[in-house]
């Protein structure tokens, strides 16, 4: 917890820094509601109401921006009171399960009407995902995690709020393909992304 | 300049209410309980039928500088409702019990860890080593004595007419309850007697 929390911190503000050095810039924060999928999906079922996302962008043109995403998904199920039997060995009790998506990706993004008050776009990202799970029972917990190499394609659309600031919606598909060998299969959700971009 | 400041706040907001939701897991001390069963496969429990269970539950074994040791039992009305579980179970699977000197096919020797771990072999081979002299039983491989805690309810069933060159058995069946015994509320540990049987139908041979 307090690791991801510190790159959580160190990301943001790092991030919003860097940015803000530079001119002609947006940034978008969205709260993030996502969606589990294949090997997540069968680890923990439910949708995840916890997420939020960072993206910094620099735009090289009026309608096409690189920057920075950074976001934060955490799944979590109480999985109740149940036995898991492995071989010759049954466990019976309550487990809790948590599973927490950083992804840290290069973006960008296309925006089909710049100028116009109901902006659709379309954006990729790539990079890696920082995925940490926990399997809780009793005092202890099963920990297992991966950094995944991560493509992240996008779908939104920008809706004028003031002159500086847009309400941002979007859909989003994070696959961070299989890594290492404590997770042993890729990890994805969907997303679905309200907020704020703020830019000149 | 200022700029900066808000729009840092404002993520630094977001994810302190991030933080600020995340899971919380257990809500109570009984989320934490958990029942361990494991079993040796090359055991035969189907040519099994008696069992033998001691009167008492041990929770410590004392040795003072002198190397006198003082046995410390649980209190009387807690040790007779588990040992009364662990005797319903056992029967309602088929099992008869009788007296340690009348050659059990099985010894169950129930403890609950108080302070420390080592004492509990010790004691149980001392229980039914006068009636087979030399003998005892021994953890398999796939199961460590480290893993006891304090609080922890352990239940062991072994065969003590096994012949092999150690004088020693291999347990045939063990239980860990963790987290059941921090309080007195003795539905837990005896709901937890019960759920180890209900994980374990490799025992029932009626």
């Amino acid at each position: 917890m307090k690791k991801i929390l510190l790159a959580a911190c160190v990301l943001c503000l790092g991030a919003t820094g860097l940015v803000n050095a530079q001119g002609n810039t947006v940034t978008t924060v969205t709260y993030s509601i996502a969606f589990p999928s294949a090997d997540l999906k069968d680890y923990i079922g439910k949708t995840s109401f916890r997420g939020v996302n960072l993206d910094f962008q620099k735009m090289v043109q009026d309608n096409i921006g690189v920057g920075l995403s950074v976001g934060w998904n955490v799944f979590y199920q109480d999985m109740g009171n149940a036995t898991y039997t492995i071989d010759n060995i049954s466990l019976t009790g309550k487990q809790y399960r948590y599973s927490n998506h950083i992804p840290v990706l290069m973006s960008s993004t296309f925006q089909l009407k710049p100028g116009d008050s109901m902006n659709p776009y379309v954006g990729l990202g790539a990079g890696v995902t920082y995925s940490l799970r926990n399997t809780d029972m009793n005092l202890y917990t099963l920990e297992q995690d991966a950094w995944n190499f991560t493509v992240q394609p996008a779908v939104g659309v920008l809706i004028e709020a003031s002159d500086v600031t847009r309400v941002n919606i979007s859909a989003r598909y994070n696959h961070g393909f299989k890594a290492g060998n404590e997770l042993k299969n890729a990890q994805s959700y969907f997303s679905l992304n309200l907020g704020f971009t703020f830019g000149d | 300049m200022k700029r900066f400041f808000n729009k840092t706040w404002f993520f630094a907001l977001s994810v302190a209410l991030l933080v600020g939701c995340y899971p919380a897991g257990p809500d109570y001390v009984e989320d934490l309980d958990v029942v361990y069963t494991s079993f040796n496969k090359d055991f035969d429990f189907q040519s099994k039928s008696t069992y033998s269970l001691p009167d008492k539950i041990v929770i410590d074994v004392q040795i003072d500088k002198n190397g006198d040791t003082t046995i410390v039992y649980m209190k009387d009305k807690y040790a007779q409702q588990y040992l009364g579980t662990i005797d319903s179970n056992l029967q309602g699977f088929g099992w008869t019990k009788v007296d340690i000197d009348k050659k059990p096919s099985v010894v169950v020797t129930p403890a609950a860890i108080e302070t420390t771990n080592f004492y509990y072999s010790y004691w149980y081979d001392w229980w039914y080593g006068g009636w087979y002299p030399g003998w005892g039983w021994y953890y398999p491989p796939y199961y460590s004595v480290s893993s006891y805690k304090t609080g922890t309810f352990i239940i062991t069933m072994a065969d003590p007419n096994e012949d092999n060159p150690i004088n020693k058995s291999k347990a045939a069946w063990i239980v860990a309850m963790n987290g059941l015994l921090g309080s007195n509320d003795q539905s837990r540990a005896v709901k937890g007697i019960n759920q180890a049987f209900t994980q374990s139908p490799y025992l029932k041979i009626n």
